[in-house]
């Protein structure tokens, strides 16, 4: 019933000492805008980190490494019994939609008789895309299934489309004849292709004509070994794409259970097995403790601020003693006087947050736009990989204000209590 | 009147000690015996430091008597808590200040609003009675107005209607003409007998004006703490 009453009336007490009320809420603006700023910032850096992270591609697999466990020296290099394509089979057959064999390998040149400039191929296998993806991607990237169906399945950049098609044609779809560096040729269907990024294009001579620029193509892996006659050499690491509807830890556990019942014969062979998504996580762990931590340094400039809302309120009671006498004998009861004035500090943290945050939101994009101007200026062929996303923290918003509100009733209770506890009689004859 | 009227203020063998149990111990109040019917316009005049000021404290529940009894309207006023005085203090009594005491910052309306809302009435009823209240006391046309844009006399209306508010038991009025001059003074003091006269306002007068105190139903004269006499109601006033 009087809550709005309050307000008002800490709205006209605010009003009357404009100045006072601003230099009071200085410390809270100071220490909620740095806390918005530095959560802001953070969280910025961890949506960058993401947003990269995923462009180049998704970390749902594991590596597996074998090491030689050597008390003598430090270990060494595994040089023989490695991991080889028939083992990796042997463990996708035993879990069945589980793993995938995450694997990259390169035909070197193809050619073809519409396109002028040089081909390399890049194979996959997995869903990892051969080239990271931009907001240009048409179609898809080569998958999973094209390589178990051995599908001849294509995906190449930009440049090649505009040399290859003519313009106003969609080429995804559209057959393509290549020839690779054995002779061999075959008809690949176009499924998707991508604007070519800059980190190819920095390889090549400046003023290279754009005809003899080299444009990179993928194709399942193991297509790209039929026809070449090859296949995935034994390696002394391998990577497992695994089910991320799973359970991570026990799949983990499962792939280190298969490859040391594989090496239980040589007891100096050693396997590990570590999930690449939680070096993501481990990163994003970091950036939030140290956000956190130096939020709560920020946090402590609330504290030195809630004291001088304190203090001004204390001011204001002694200089409002009168007031309080005359609402006293008007029949307002001491909660009533607690009321108004703890109204009044939760008010003064309250305008002083929201300055703060709005503060500490423009602050922390004037930062974050200078971190991409300073990104597109110096590493310009990375700018298209490292996509910045300044973000502010909801969460932080929402903690600032419910901390403001909080600092407002802590700090302003005790003056608050102490105009409710004077005496009718004093507080009528104090001037 | 009559003397058939109902008892609103009833005090008996009313002490009131400061410093107690310290050596400068004071007693202020040596035990007053005072009745007040409704309807009553009564001035308690005496001499500063008489004890009239902690007297009207008491009877304005601002304060609890050391040692006595005193009813208000039947209610025993001096075993009541805090929040219980409030009470009263909102409710049946209405204060008169001799240095008017508005609200600073607060337009006339809302003072005289002010003992409403800590009576819990609505907005709307409690805008309306206000409206009410200053056109009684002729500031209708000012009811926007801060206390800085008032002149004495009309800070003082604005006071009276504000005390008003609640329709109180008693009209508690502290030297109301105090801060004025006389020309005002005189204006106010026909605005307490309006009061009195068209609304049946009980009137509790505290003067040091003896010219006043003659106006009045029944001069209550005090001094050193005592009541050292009473006219009682005399239909002969001056005014």
């Amino acid at each position: 019933m009087q809550f709005i009453e309050n307000i008002r009336l800490a709205f006209t007490s605010l009003l009357a000492n404009k100045m006072r009320a601003l230099l009071t809420m200085l410390g809270i603006i100071i220490g909620i805008s740095a806390v918005i700023m530095i959560t802001t910032i953070g969280t910025s850096i961890q949506k960058t980190l993401t947003r990269t992270f995923n462009s180049i591609g998704n970390f749902n697999y594991f590596r597996v490494d074998l090491w030689i466990h050597d008390p003598e020296s430090d270990g060494g290099w595994v040089m023989d019994e490695l991991i080889d394509r028939d083992m990796v089979d042997e463990l996708i057959a035993k879990y069945p939609d589980q793993f995938m064999l995450d694997l990259n390998d390169s035909f070197g040149n193809v050619t073809t008789q519409n396109y002028k400039g040089q081909i390399i191929t890049l194979s996959v296998n997995g869903s990892m895309d051969a080239v990271p993806a931009s907001d240009h991607k048409r179609g898809r990237t080569i998958q999973y299934k094209d390589n178990k169906n051995l599908k001849n399945a294509l995906y190449v950049s930009d440049l090649f489309i505009k040399q290859y098609f003519p313009e106003g044609t969609d080429p995804i779809g559209q057959t393509v004849n290549l020839t690779f560096e054995n002779g061999v040729s075959a008809d690949f269907v176009i499924v998707g292709y991508d604007k070519l990024p800059k980190i190819y294009e920095q390889s090549f001579e400046p003023g290279t004509a754009e005809i003899d620029k080299v444009s990179p193509c993928a194709i399942p892996v193991d297509v790209g070994y039929r026809i070449m006659h090859k296949e995935m050499r034994p390696s002394d690491w391998v990577n497992i794409r695994y089910n991320a509807e799973m359970d991570v830890e026990m799949q983990r556990q499962q792939v280190q259970n298969f490859f040391e019942e594989k090496y239980a014969e040589l007891p100096k062979y050693r396997v590990t097995v570590e999930d690449q998504q939680s070096y993501l996580g481990m990163i994003n762990t970091v950036i939030n403790v140290i956000t956190i931590a130096i939020s709560v340094i920020a946090a402590i400039s609330l504290i030195v601020g809630g004291v001088g809302v304190m203090n001004i309120m204390l001011v204001s009671i002694t200089e409002r003693t009168k007031e309080i006498g005359i609402r006293k004998a008007l029949g307002a009861q001491n909660s009533a006087i607690r009321m108004q004035f703890v109204v009044e500090a939760i008010m003064i943290c309250l305008i002083g947050g929201i300055i703060g945050i709005i503060l500490g939101i423009l602050g922390g994009m004037l930062i974050g736009w200078i971190a991409k101007t300073l990104v597109t200026q110096f590493y310009a062929e990375y700018a298209e990989l490292i996509a910045i996303t300044i973000q502010p923290s909801i969460p932080a918003i929402l903690i600032a204000v419910f901390f403001s509100i909080l600092t407002g009733v802590f700090f302003g209770y005790y003056p608050a209590n102490k105009a409710a506890k004077m005496n009718p009689i004093d507080a009528l004859r104090y001037d | 009147m009559t003397l058939m009227s109902n008892v609103v203020i009833s005090m008996r063998n009313i002490i009131k000690r400061y410093y107690i149990g310290q050596p400068n111990e004071l007693q202020i109040l040596n035990g007053i015996d005072l009745d007040v019917t409704e309807g009553e316009f009564l001035a308690i005049v005496g001499q500063s430091g008489s004890g009239k000021s902690t007297l009207m404290n008491m009877i304005g529940a601002l304060d609890r008597p050391t040692e006595g009894t005193y009813f208000l309207n039947g209610q025993d006023i001096s075993t009541l808590n805090d929040v219980e005085l409030s009470r009263i203090r909102n409710k049946e009594i209405g204060f008169v200040f001799q240095t008017f005491n508005l609200i600073a910052r607060t337009n006339a309306l809302k003072n005289v609003e002010m003992p409403m809302m800590y009576a819990g009435m609505p907005r709307k009823e409690r805008l309306k009675r206000a409206e009410e209240l200053l056109e009684i006391v002729g500031m209708a046309d000012r009811a926007d107005h801060q206390p800085n844009e008032l002149s004495g006399g009309q800070k003082q209306r604005v006071a009276i209607a504000r005390a008003m508010a609640n329709k109180p038991s008693i009209l508690l009025a502290d030297e109301p003409t105090g801060a004025l001059d006389s020309k005002t003074g005189r204006m106010i003091m026909d605005l307490f007998h309006k009061l009195h006269e068209e609304e049946g306002t009980t009137i509790v007068l505290i003067t040091h004006s003896p010219e006043l105190a003659e106006e009045c139903d029944r001069i209550v004269t005090i001094s050193d703490g005592s009541i050292i006499n009473d006219t009682g109601v005399r239909l002969n006033a001056v005014h």
